[in-house]
């Protein structure tokens, strides 16, 4: 036990050191979407919407709207807030001049999360500096430098849901880790129809509103550290003996992880590894079956002499978790 | 010569739109007859009535101007012009000009509405005075006008321009109102990709008159320069890719949000000297400047779970004071060029709105007041009676 404490010392800072640089990354350009507010919907919740009396978009644009709740509620890769339309919903969604959009915007968003929230698009031919805005739908054959409806109200849904604009790496190399932009894009730009969250607006869904199952990959836009732990019973056996070596993965417990700190990380591949007590290099046993409870991991052994284990969690290369190796648990072995 | 300059016919400003009586209106309010308002007899031109201050107290709003703009569009969606109601706020008549698809309005400055409309061939601009139902014509360019305004002491309008066939910056152009050459004051602006391309470019006045802010937005935020109009001369700007629209410019110090998609969002101050920024509100919804006895106040919406409230906070940052809940179906209006629309109010008193803006009947719709000193309520249409 005493020589465990310096161990999980030693794992919890680099946990939280590893944190640190998630977070960083976060704050600087190419992290999950930062936030645009802190009031959230409730997990899951189904948020209906309506057509504003008076500014009802035509009907060319009710349908793209409407495909666009459908892209949230298929790419949200969370337990954010659904949409859909509802005739008489109390949040509205408007076509023309809207006083909370300001002068510029294609459109623009204001949640009130739980209750409401609006949202405004800019009519066919709307004139601003740079000239008419021509929405894609309007047209037959979408001609070059329309934009998308789909995409954009994708883009304010994603505000609606608390997402503020992705901060792009210099040259946007990166635009396509995210629908929701400080500048949209024109037909044939990359990325302007894009009809799905991006992985760093996925990002930041997660962390304010967890994952759908405890099984479900992370967002590759973020970097969560995670814990291993393991534990055998019994600690001691007869030479020939059995003991069950159960491995524990969660996401660490970082404040900055939000609702993410501490879920269990099922459907994963843990590895055993085992050396003999007073040696120092570890040899594979295998992979750990699944465990009865989320986010553990278990493995039975016969042992003739005292030994050490460790479980080991590489970093996958498909989604946003850092590995971790578990302190080791040594099993005695009696006469 | 300056006599015939105030004496042309408005009719190159205004489009006649019979057409657009046969379209399905998304907008709301008065019908499409258009009104072409004669040409002013006064000489003088519109710079004494834009000059005129602000109303005193409640009792003066009858015979305050107001406009709102409200978009034209068929039954596919697009835009096919403009309506621009006119009024004052203690009169029950309405006169609506349609417009042009590419047209704006501005003011009120004092009883004038600046109203600019382009048929595709020339911009022209003029100067409307609502009580007396006339208007004097400002301008013709070839040029796009995209904005105009006129400075508190109604010497000067000031424009911005466009390029009409590639649609580029031209800069800011003033046009003294005693006849004077017209000259650019303000140089187009550079490009610059953090902004993007220019989607609006706006004008905020210092009330002394002693600075003008321009500013130009790209898709979400805002880059803004300062012109001091007496010496005609650029004093400064602010171009920060996180800043986003002006709310106000007040003794230095430009009060305008964070670049937001939406609401809620940040309002700062930032100090044009030092450059400083001082956080006035986190999470703001609609906000104004508001003069009052103790020095000017921004106004803003704040988000409760039981709807908007309103709060108000110096521009130095203190005395915060929350102001009460708004009630239902109204949200407090916006700046003019936010809202398309707007009045002038005495000093202390913010008007709360349908949707914002003033309805297309006038303020007095369901307009009410809100005293910023003490949080009090008055409904609009028992003032002006």
């Amino acid at each position: 036990m005493t020589i465990n404490r310096p161990i999980r010392w030693l794992g919890g800072a680099l946990a939280a050191l590893l944190a640190l640089l998630a977070v960083a990354s976060s704050a600087s350009a190419h992290g999950p979407d930062p936030l645009l507010t802190t009031q959230r919907w409730n997990q899951n919740q189904d948020v209906r919407y309506a057509w504003r009396s008076g500014a009802v978009p035509p009907s060319a644009y009710q349908g793209a709207v409407n495909a666009a709740a459908s892209d949230v509620n298929a790419s949200r890769g969370s337990q954010a807030a659904t949409f859909g339309y509802s005739a008489g919903a109390s949040s509205l969604i408007g076509y023309g001049v809207g006083a909370t959009c300001g002068t510029l915007g294609l459109a623009c968003a204001a949640p009130n999360a739980p209750t409401s929230f609006t949202v405004w698009m800019r009519e066919q031919g709307h004139v601003f500096d740079w000239g008419s805005l021509r929405w894609c739908q309007a047209y037959s054959s979408w001609p070059d430098g329309c934009y998308d409806v789909e995409n954009i109200i994708l883009d304010e849904l994603g505000h609606v849901e608390m997402l503020n604009h992705h901060a792009n790496l210099s040259g946007e190399p990166d635009y396509l880790d995210a629908v929701v932009q400080t500048k949209s894009r024109t037909k044939p730009s990359a990325g302007y129809s894009t009809h799905r969250f991006g992985r760093c607006d996925v990002a930041t869904l997660q962390v304010q509103y967890d994952m759908q199952s405890w099984g479900a990959k992370y967002s590759t836009c973020l970097s969560l550290a995670t814990t291993l732990a393991i534990a055998a019973s019994p600690t001691a056996v007869a030479k020939g003996g059995t003991t069950t070596l159960t491995a524990t993965l969660k996401v660490a417990d970082v404040a900055s992880y939000s609702r993410l700190a501490l879920n269990p990380v099922a459907l994963r591949t843990v590895t055993l590894q085992r050396r003999p007590s007073g040696t120092s290099s570890w040899t594979t046993v295998g992979t750990m079956p699944r465990g009865s409870t989320s986010g553990t991991y278990t493995m039975a052994l016969s042992l003739t002499a005292r030994t050490d284990f460790r479980a080991v969690f590489a970093a996958p290369s498909d989604e946003g978790l850092v590995g971790s190796t578990s302190p080791p648990v040594t099993v005695s072995v009696g006469q | 010569m300056l006599e015939s300059r105030w004496v042309r016919w408005v009719g190159p400003g205004v489009i006649a739109f019979g057409a657009l009586g046969s379209l399905a209106a998304v907008t709301q309010g008065a019908g499409p007859r258009s009104w072409t308002p004669p040409p002013c007899p006064d000489p003088g031109g519109p710079g004494g009535i834009a000059a005129a201050p602000a109303p005193a107290g409640l009792a003066d709003l009858n015979l305050e101007a107001w406009f709102r703009m409200d978009p034209v569009i068929d039954n596919a969606g697009t835009l096919r012009g403009q309506r621009v109601s006119l009024g004052l706020d203690g009169a029950r008549s309405i006169r609506t000009q349609l417009l042009p698809v590419e047209s704006f309005a501005a003011g009120p400055f004092g009883g004038i509405v600046l109203v600019g409309s382009d048929d595709g061939a020339r911009s022209s601009l003029q100067a409307i005075d609502v009580a007396q139902g006339c208007a004097w014509s400002l301008a013709s360019e070839a040029d796009v006008i995209r904005r105009a305004t006129i400075d508190p002491s109604g010497q000067s309008v000031y424009e911005t321009r466009v390029d009409r066939a590639t649609r580029a910056d031209l800069g800011v152009w003033a046009r003294p109102l005693d006849g004077s050459p017209v000259r650019r004051v303000l140089d187009p602006i550079d490009p610059d990709d953090r902004f993007g391309q220019t989607f609006s470019t706006e004008f905020g006045w210092d009330p002394s008159g002693q600075a003008l802010a321009v500013q130009s937005c790209g898709e979400a935020a805002c880059r803004t320069r300062f012109v001091a109009p007496n010496a005609v001369a650029t004093f400064g700007a602010l171009a920060e890719p996180d800043l986003g629209t002006m709310i106000g410019l007040k003794d230095g110090r430009l009060v305008g949000y964070l670049a937001c998609p939406g609401f809620p969002c940040p309002i700062i101050t930032t100090d044009l000297t030092t450059r400083a920024r001082l956080t006035l509100a986190d999470q703001a919804g609609i906000g104004v400047l508001v003069s009052t006895q103790d020095g000017p106040r921004l106004v803003h919406e704040t988000f409760t779970p039981a709807g908007f409230a309103l709060r108000s906070v110096a521009i130095d940052g203190s005395g915060a004071t929350e102001l009460g809940p708004i009630a239902d179906g109204l949200r407090l209006h916006a700046t003019p060029e936010r809202a398309e629309a707007a009045t002038r109010l005495p000093s202390g008193w913010a008007l709360l709105a349908a949707d914002g803006r003033i309805a297309p009947d006038g303020p007095a719709d369901r307009g009410q007041l809100r005293h910023v000193p003490d949080g009090a309520s008055v409904q609009l249409d028992e003032v002006i009676r």
